[in-house]
């Protein structure tokens, strides 16, 4: 499995494998629509923070939607995030799933749409909602039907350290490829590891991959490839190669096919966290995994946030961004008060909340205010000037393809495969879809 | 290896009539010994059902019911979700055979099988050899050796892996004194990278083989060594010509033991390499191949379909190993029913 900690600050976004916090034992009393506002509903909610902050943010606005609604109790069960993808499996198939559970659009909830184990939330959610919320909604939309609602965006971009580069001699950060392997020789040039990559874990590596196709390819192209499961346009080709030419000048930390993402200092998080490396391409999450790396355990005081830089002769915009959207969905069976729920979630408040327990990005636009680590205020800035923002391409593919590309691209890098087999083996997935 | 390995039952059930008809033919009157004999006979099935009964239910519903069902989703192309519809019938079993990786994998498992038994018997028997003489520091060396052993995988893999990064701990050592040259990529390099799990794996398991071996070399008869010691036989001869043949059952199981768990390693590769790098370094087994491109691609039927294959072969292998290798070893360890 692809696996983030869980840290207090960031619900890890999974690339590709949605981790979904879900409950078991939805009462079977529970049936859909108890209308009568005087009847007791009970709803059953897992969530993936074990520990502080997050934990308590659930607890309190759990705590605060049972005081507007008497006749609702909230039945909340945190559930490791190593452990959510197989428990909610499990629940779902047993016919004992919680009413609220995890969901990150794509293909795996797709999957279970497709089951017929999701609500359709489409005529559920409050027109103030769907204002605020904006095209986050879009994340979750199945055949048109939206069936999550977002709780933070998590755009990536490169993390990088100031002091590092100042060391370096790099006085701007790149905004072009010909500039961030510029950096990258002035790096090695001072001794310094550039970019951390925990391609153990496949997934780090292979967002370079999407961002490179995020840049090579229109906005239609990425849509009408994740739609129709049709990779034939050169662009992904382009990607490809255009990442086999980086990768060319060895700009990755020793080791990287053996470095994990996350897990302790000599992850690629944590070779950033404790100086040894001076970059790492991440999603919004990664100022929260970093601070708890950090060797006192505090958020790293230099960490910087660049986008990801244009290359020559790509169709993508230049201020395009890649990004997952973390948020809940309702089990099909659930009352209707589940619903509810969600839409009380996205109100200011709670959305502010929300950021400062998670140190993230809020999904609802009015609660932008909340942000104040500076690193994230520049994935903010970006975010909103973006002329538009990609799913991850292995959320979107879905598992299947997903896993697929993640190790071609893995291969790519190891030196058994390149930028042509990394659109086969694509391709050869999604025949067996 | 280290894992359970089922239940290899070398004892078939005994059989309940064994013993109570004999001799009743001595008794004068016929009637009632038939039916004490009934008698007994229902008490004895009663007894077994009592027995094993709980023990049977656990193994029905824990192994051979997963069994079954593994069998049943490998016919499917099913993503995990709710009743698998999507029948495909062999077409997961046909995808498996043709696939290169998995072909690899195989190709991996079988050199890991070899070299296991290559790299552990000889090893393992001098050490047992040695061990077994009163030498100073002896139990001191039996603990070490076996320690490794004891330390669950997890825990092994991400010691090991941490030292073999290229800039761990076996490195840095290699450029303290003077050997720059030696320190290689140890876990990427696709050359390196499966000699430096066969380390792991004989570091680890060799332990388990040393144990076997010491067991066997005592219930070995003093009287024999002496008898050879006699007749003027060299140290060298008495171990070609007694010790070893002598050990010859515990060396058939210990092989056995580790063949079955080497076709079935998952954990040490699983943890050093991770899925993806498995497969480019060269380490991939069927086990990860299975993981990789069921669990996480979400394609539970393909899966399961990978899981049946991987039974059958190991199933095939053992029974191929108990009916030619083990034979001799078991006989008269099983009961043929009635004597």
């Amino acid at each position: 499995m692809r696996v983030k900690k869980t840290i207090a600050a960031s619900t890890a976004v999974l690339m590709g494998a949605l981790a979904l916090a879900a409950c078991g034992g939805s009462d079977s009393d529970s049936g859909s629509g108890s209308d009568s506002a005087d009847s007791a509903v009970e709803l059953t909610f897992w969530h993936n923070s074990t520990t502080g902050d997050g934990k308590t943010y659930w607890e309190k606005t759990a705590a605060a939607f049972e005081e507007a609604n008497p006749n609702v109790t909230i039945k909340i069960q945190s559930v490791q995030n190593e452990d959510m993808d197989g428990k909610l499996q499990t629940a779902l198939n047993s016919g004992d799933a919680p009413d609220i559970f995890m969901a990150r659009g794509g293909g795996k909830l797709a999957d279970i749409v497709e089951a017929g184990q999701a609500m359709d939330l489409t005529d559920l959610i409050s027109d103030e909602v769907r204002e605020v919320a904006g095209g986050t909604l879009d994340a979750f939309a199945v055949d048109g039907k939206i069936y999550g609602m977002p709780t933070a965006v998590l755009p990536g971009g490169i993390w990088y350290s100031k002091d590092l580069f100042a060391q370096a001699g790099i006085t701007e950060t790149p905004t072009t490829m010909a500039e961030l392997e510029d950096a990258v020789a002035k790096l090695k040039a001072a001794g310094i590891q550039p970019i951390a990559l925990g391609a153990k874990d496949a997934w780090p590596a292979a967002h370079w991959y999407y961002f490179f196709a995020l840049r090579a390819c229109s906005q239609e192209s990425i849509n009408d490839s994740a739609a129709q499961m049709n990779f034939d346009d050169p662009c992904w080709l382009e990607a490809g190669q255009a990442y086999a030419d980086f990768a060319k000048v060895e700009p990755f930390n020793n080791g990287f096919l053996t470095t994990t993402a996350q897990q302790g200092a000599g992850s690629s998080a944590g070779l950033l966290a404790n100086h040894e490396a001076a970059m790492e391409l991440m999603g919004a999450w990664n100022p929260g995994v970093i601070a708890g790396l950090t060797p006192d355990g505090k958020p790293l005081a230099d960490l910087g946030w660049f986008p990801f830089p244009a290359i020559d002769g790509g169709e993508g915009d230049p201020t395009a961004m890649m990004g997952g959207v973390d948020g809940y969905a309702c089990h099909a069976d659930a009352p209707k008060e589940c619903a509810d729920f969600l839409n009380f979630y996205m109100a200011q408040e709670h959305q502010e909340g929300y950021a400062e327990a998670f140190v993230t990005i809020p999904a609802s636009k009015d609660a932008q205010a909340a942000v104040t680590d500076p690193a994230l205020q520049d994935v903010l800035t970006s975010y909103n000037e973006a002329a538009y923002v990609s799913v991850w391409l292995d959320t979107v593919l879905g598992q299947n393809v997903g896993n697929a590309l993640n190790g071609a691209v893995v291969e790519m890098l190891a030196g058994s495969g390149d930028a042509d087999s990394i659109v086969a083996t694509v391709k050869a997935a999604a025949a067996k879809e | 290896m280290s894992d359970s390995q089922g239940d290899y039952s070398l004892a078939t059930t005994p059989s309940p009539a064994g013993r109570s008809a004999a001799g009743d033919g001595a008794l004068t009157a016929p009637s009632p010994a038939r039916r004490r004999a009934r008698r007994t006979d229902w008490r004895k099935h009663a007894e077994i059902a009592l027995l094993a009964g709980p023990a049977i239910i656990v193994f029905v519903a824990f192994v051979i019911f997963p069994v079954v069902m593994a069998a049943y989703y490998g016919f499917y192309k099913w993503k995990g979700y709710g009743v698998p519809t999507d029948f495909v019938g062999l077409e997961n079993y046909i995808t498996i055979l043709q696939d290169t990786t998995f072909h690899d994998a195989l190709m991996h498992n079988g050199f890991i099988v070899v070299m296991s038994l290559v790299l552990q018997g000889p090893a393992a028997v001098i050490l047992a050899l040695l061990l077994n003489r009163k030498i100073r520091g002896r139990s001191l060396i039996r603990v070490l050796i076996f320690v490794p052993y004891v330390v669950s995988e997890v825990i092994v893999g991400t010691g090991w892996s941490l030292m073999l990064q290229t800039t761990g701990a076996v490195n840095g050592f290699l450029e303290k004194i003077g050997l720059e040259g030696w320190a290689v990529d140890w876990l990427s390099d696709p050359d390196v990278a499966i000699w430096s799990l066969m380390l792991i794996i004989t570091w680890k398991y060799v332990g388990f083989a040393v144990i076997l071996f010491l067991a066997g070399l005592q219930s070995i008869p003093e009287e024999l060594h002496e008898a050879a010691a006699i007749d003027g036989a060299s140290y060298w001869q008495t171990q070609r010509r007694i010790t070893l043949p002598l050990l010859g059952p515990t060396l058939r199981i210990w092989a056995f033991l580790s063949i079955i768990g080497s076709l079935q390693l998952f954990d040490l590769v699983y943890i050093i390499w991770g899925q993806y790098v498995s497969a480019t370094a060269g380490t991939s087994t069927m086990a990860t191949y299975m993981v990789l491109n069921g669990r996480n691609a979400g394609n539970y039927g393909f899966g399961n379909a990978v899981a049946v294959v991987l039974f059958i072969i190991s199933l095939v292998i053992a029974l191929t190993y108990q009916r030619f290798v083990l034979r001799r070893d078991t006989e008269g360890a099983l009961t043929e029913g009635k004597k």
